[in-house]
This record gives structure tokens, C-alpha cells and sequence, in this order.
């Protein structure tokens, strides 16, 4: 069974069609991208995953549970972690309370335990705080636990989020363009990185990509949208080759 | 020991303060005002948990604080007064001094409730849109009660003094002021506690950046509602803390006028800081009633000084005819408080707009605090 199964997923905004017929199957410890020109619809497509948008239309059907028409915090909750394309951290708090609240949805306390402060309370709080102490740990952001995310440099902002998405231990990991703004040398160690965090904490990955390098370096498996329409899906060979791909990318070279 | 410090000596303070009221070395008009500075820290402490730290504009708090202050009173009587509306009282008024925590607690859950009047709109409307839904039901609560006739309508409700009075028929305490200090350390715990935890942090999330935080897998509406009705709730119990006091409540004291002294509090304190919102309902408080004593005073030099003084220069200048003399009847009044105190708002906006403190407290501002308070 595959870990996440789109079908006929179509999405109108208003007269607009962003996105038309999109099928989509992703096999458990899959590592995949999604490319296509400026507007073809990517960021929809994962906005309506992470439940920011209702589907006009379709199916999403994650770990054998249809997750369309639920909210947003409710899909994170099942276990799909994203990071966003323009950097959404929440940046006059501390980057260890920033991976704290990831674990949000796990809290194992309620209000009441906040107050009073009971033992329920110490003992959730000291598990979150180690387990995110652990997550900055593990992506070299330990000394950085006590810093404002607005006062760190752009890619270790990025990193951050990245942190922050892995902290609610997700089984798929939506990277909305996590090459953005970073330089070729950068792109390299990012390559590195996202290969690590896809061995280390053996889960899914699918990314929006535009940096060719990184995509076809990292992906088994690529789509490619145009106008909200799939026109190609394969392996890094095949998607270079298609002539779909390149007419899409480059223009129709037969003017 | 020495990391107590301060909190020893803030509780030494109050109960000093208590002893003093009680060998009654204290006008009362003077303890009164202590009181009040006291319900309005818990006023704007608990406005500054929507307006600061979750970033909301909400301008209805006094609605909020007139449901606690009415529920309250209502209990309170029915508790311990024969009246009217109720009959009978149903407890002895011995048991005044045990009971009447029940009487706070079912003012804040009727406030608390009250909240949800805005909460729920919330979920998808924010900003000025919210803002205006706050002055709305700031409306509605207030024309509510005043219509209810049986509450007393426009001419108010009272009858609370009983409650007040069998408990220092009991033991002679100076009760009110006691519940008014346990009430603003109260408040602070909960708010302090609450935005010390991840669990309150998703207050500040929602304020940073809402669409990350729905996304992060935090329920946005359930943080909005508990920050609303923790806000209302504890605005609810400044109004029943406010009700005994005074043994008098009338809704047209909580209009938005109210809410606007609630706002000055919090944006002279500064937004998101516990310490810097409590010094500003301390100097604000003063301030108000200093204008009490000013405004008359200055009436007084106006028509005693500076009008003579100002007929001499025109007579010296020629400027004014020797018979003729400027003179005016007219008078300075308490009204002008409510010129001069939105001024403060303007020139408070526009030279310090971040408040006393900005967003932070007073242990950031001067770190070596730290080694003297705890804070838990």
C-alpha cells in the first residue's frame, strides 16, 4: 500500500483551474520531486496535502486514512510535515521554543496541568524540551537554541524549519523549494543534507524543486506540472529527455 | 534565599499594607484607591493576554468586566442578602469569608463564557474586522443589562455591601482589600504560568504567524478560544472584585470607556509584558485621581491668577479699555479628564509607541533582577 495516494485531484478558484485530474502515488521511504515552470500549480498541490486548501475535487488518501476535509493541524498531525517556500517561522521566540511547539499536538497536558502545574505538566514539558534539544542537535542548531530566528542568516533560517518540521517526527516531509536563495556551493551541502535526514529518519520526502541540480541529484521519481496538468512523470533520465519537459521549461522551439 | 528576595518582600508589602488597613492608619478614600490600582492590574493584565501576547485588538474588555462584575453581584446577593429579586438569603453570613471565592469563581466562568461572544467570531475574522466585533459586544453586554429590569436596568444593582459587611462581621479584616491582593497574584500566576508553558507559547504562535501555526499542527481555534475566555474570565473578576468594593454596579461604568482605560494600561505598559502592564495600572491609576486633585486646582489658579494677570497685561498693553475686564464663568470639570487622558494615547503612540517596556519584562530590561525574584 502505497503511504500516500492522490487521485483526481482538482482544484478551481473561481473561474481559475489550478489544477486539473492530479494522480499521484508515493511508496513509503520514497524520495520524489515535483517540478514544473512559475505558476503551474506545485504549491497548490501541496497546500491542499497539508489541508490549507479544501480539493475542489479528488481524493488523498494517507496511511490507508482519507485526509481531505480535514484541518490543517489535524493532517500534521497524522504525520505530514511541511516547510514553506517564503520562510513562516515564528520569529520572536527562541529556536528551541520554535521546535517546542512543534511537539504541539503530542503536548500530553492540558490547561489545567499548565496552571497548576502538576507533575503531568514537568513531565511532558522535560520530554518535549529533550526531544527538541535532540532535534537541534542533530541538525547542528544546538547553538543556536537560545537565538531569534529573525537574527540568524537566511540559511539557517531555512534549517530551522527544517528542524522544526521534523520535530513532530513526520512519516512524509513536504520541502516547499528548500533550495531557494541558496548559493550553488550551499545547494551541494543541501543535497547532502536531505539524503541524510531521508536515511536518518526513515521517512517520505517530496519536494517542490527548482535548483535541476538538486532535484535531479536527489529524486527517484519526478512529476512535472504545467498549467495544473501532469505533461511528464519519470525518473531524473527520462524527465530530462522529454521533449513535454523542455517545450514547457524553454518555449516551443518550433516558431 | 536570596532569589526570593523580591517575592518576600512584594508579600511582606502586602501584608503590611493589610495590617495598616487594619488598625485603620488608612484614609479610606486612600485604601480605596489601592484597591482600584489592584482591579485594574487584573483589568489590563488580562487584556494584555489578547491585545499582547496573542496580538489581537480586542476593545471590549470592559464588557467582560461588567458579566463578572454583574454575575458576581448576583450571586453574592442571592448568597448572603434577603432581597427582591432572590428572596431569602440561602447561607448563613457567617459563612460569608468561605463562600465568597465561590462567588469570584462564578463570576470568572460567566465572564469566560462571555467571551465566547468573540472567540468564536475570531476563528476567521481578524484584525480591525475583530476589533470591531469587540466594540460590538462591549455594546451588546452593556444594553443587555441595562435592560433587564429586574437586575435593576439602568439604575444600577447593589446590595453587595452585605456580603462585605458579614465578613468583617465575622472577623474584622479589611476583607476586600485581601481578596483584591489574592486576586492580582491570581491573575499573574495564570497568566505567568500560562505563557511560560508550549502550551501558552501557541498564544504567541498564533500572534507571529497564524498560517504557520495552524500548519505546525496547533489548533488555532482552540487557542484563540482559551486565550479569549482566560482574558474575559479574569477581566470577570477584576468586575466582581470591583462590585464589592464599591457595593454598586452599573453597567454605563463599563462602557467603552472602561475599555479604553483597559487599552492605556496596556500600551503604556507595553505589549506582551506582564511586569511592564502592572506598573502601568499602577502610575495610571494614580494619575486619574491625581487629576481629581489637580483639575479643581488649576480651575482655581485660572480664575484666581491667571485671568487678573492677564486683564493687567491688556490694561498695560491698551490692548483692553480700562472699565472693561476679561472674565469668563466658565469651569474646568472632571470632563477634562477624558481630554487629557486620550492625549496621553496620542503622544504615547506617537514618542513611545512600545510602552514602559516594549515586549519585555522588567528581569530583561535589568538582567541582575534575576538573582532576586523567582518567578514559577
Amino acid at each position: 500500500m502505497p503511504l500516500l495516494e492522490i487521485s483526481g485531484l482538482t482544484q478551481r478558484f473561481g473561474g481559475l483551474q489550478a489544477l486539473t485530474d492530479f494522480s499521484f502515488q508515493l511508496e513509503e521511504h520514497g524520495l520524489v520531486g515535483l517540478i514544473g515552470p512559475n505558476g503551474a500549480g506545485k504549491t497548490t498541490v501541496f497546500n491542499i496535502i497539508s489541508g490549507f486548501y479544501k480539493p475542489t475535487e479528488g481524493n488523498i488518501v494517507f496511511n490507508g486514512r482519507r485526509v481531505n476535509g480535514l484541518r490543517p493541524h489535524q493532517i500534521t498531525a497524522l504525520g505530514i510535515a511541511r516547510t514553506f517556500q517564503n520562510i513562516r517561522l515564528w520569529n520572536d521566540m527562541a529556536v528551541l521554543d520554535n521546535i517546542r511547539l512543534a511537539r504541539y499536538a503530542w503536548l500530553g497536558y492540558n490547561f489545567w496541568d499548565a496552571i497548576f502545574r502538576t507533575k503531568r505538566y514537568y513531565r511532558q514539558e522535560k520530554t518535549i524540551e529533550d526531544r527538541a534539544c535532540e532535534v537541534l542537535e542533530m541538525m547542528g542548531l544546538a547553538n543556536y537554541a537560545g537565538e531569534l530566528p529573525k537574527n540568524l542568516p537566511y540559511g539557517l533560517q531555512r534549517r530551522v524549519e527544517l528542524a522544526r518540521a521534523l520535530a513532530s517526527k513526520p512519516r512524509l516531509l513536504l520541502l516547499d523549494e528548500p533550495a531557494a536563495g541558496l548559493s550553488s556551493a550551499d545547494a551541494d551541502d543541501l543535497i547532502r543534507f536531505i539524503r541524510w535526514i531521508h536515511d536518518e529518519f526513515k521517512l517520505s520526502v517530496w519536494m517542490i524543486e527548482h535548483q535541476m541540480k538538486v532535484v535531479m541529484n536527489l529524486c527517484q521519481h519526478i512529476t512535472v506540472l504545467d498549467f495544473g496538468r501532469v505533461i511528464a512523470a519519470g525518473t531524473p533520465e527520462e524527465i530530462r529527455n522529454n521533449h513535454d519537459v523542455i517545450k514547457a521549461y524553454l518555449g516551443d522551439d518550433t516558431l | 534565599m536570596q532569589r526570593y528576595a523580591i517575592n518576600i518582600l512584594l508579600c511582606a508589602a502586602a501584608l503590611v499594607l493589610v495590617v495598616i488597613a487594619h488598625a485603620e492608619m488608612l484614609d479610606k478614600y486612600v485604601l480605596n484607591i489601592i484597591m482600584l490600582i489592584g482591579i485594574n492590574c487584573i483589568f489590563a493584565a488580562s487584556l494584555n493576554l489578547v491585545n499582547g501576547y496573542m496580538g489581537e485588538f480586542s476593545c471590549g474588555h470592559g464588557g467582560f468586566m461588567c458579566v463578572g462584575a454583574y454575575a458576581g453581584s448576583l450571586l453574592s446577593v442571592a448568597f448572603f442578602a434577603d432581597s427582591k429579586l432572590f428572596g431569602a438569603a440561602l447561607f448563613a453570613p457567617q459563612l460569608a469569608p468561605f463562600l465568597f471565592p465561590l462567588v469570584l469563581l462564578g463570576a470568572v466562568l460567566v465572564a469566560a463564557l462571555a467571551g465566547l461572544l468573540v472567540a468564536l467570531p475570531s476563528f476567521k475574522t481578524r484584525d480591525d474586522y475583530l476589533a470591531i466585533i469587540t466594540i460590538a459586544a462591549n455594546y451588546i453586554i452593556i444594553s443587555l443589562i441595562e435592560n433587564i429590569d429586574a437586575i435593576g436596568g439602568p439604575r444600577g444593582f447593589s446590595g453587595m455591601k452585605k456580603t462585605v459587611n458579614a465578613m468583617s462581621d465575622l472577623v474584622d479584616l479589611p476583607w476586600m482589600l485581601m481578596w483584591t491582593l489574592l486576586g492580582v497574584l491570581a491573575c499573574v500566576m495564570v497568566i505567568r504560568r500560562l505563557m511560560s508553558s508550549t502550551y501558552g507559547k501557541g498564544v504567541s504562535a498564533v500572534c507571529q504567524n497564524e498560517v504557520a501555526t495552524e500548519m505546525m499542527g496547533i489548533n488555532t481555534n482552540r487557542v484563540k478560544i482559551m486565550a479569549f475566555m482566560v482574558s474575559s474570565g479574569l477581566g470577570g473578576l477584576a468586575g466582581v472584585l470591583y462590585a464589592h468594593v464599591y457595593g454598586y454596579v452599573n453597567a454605563q461604568s463599563f462602557s467603552l470607556l472602561k475599555s479604553t482605560e483597559g487599552l492605556v494600561m496596556v500600551y503604556l505598559g507595553g505589549m506582551g509584558s506582564i511586569s511592564g502592564v502592572l506598573m502601568a495600572a499602577v502610575v495610571f491609576t494614580l494619575l486619574i485621581e491625581l487629576l481629581r486633585f489637580i483639575i479643581p486646582w488649576f480651575n482655581g489658579t485660572f480664575h484666581d491668577t491667571i485671568i487678573p494677570w492677564l486683564n493687567d497685561v491688556l490694561h498695560k498693553l491698551n490692548l483692553l479699555s480700562a472699565d472693561d475686564r476679561l472674565h469668563t464663568d466658565y469651569q474646568l470639570d472632571q470632563i477634562w479628564t477624558w481630554v487629557i487622558i486620550p492625549l496621553m494615547l496620542i503622544l504615547l503612540m506617537r514618542f513611545r509607541s512600545e510602552g514602559f517596556l516594549g515586549n519585555r519584562e522588567l528581569t530583561h530590561v535589568f538582567p541582575r533582577l534575576k538573582h532576586w525574584v523567582t518567578l514559577k
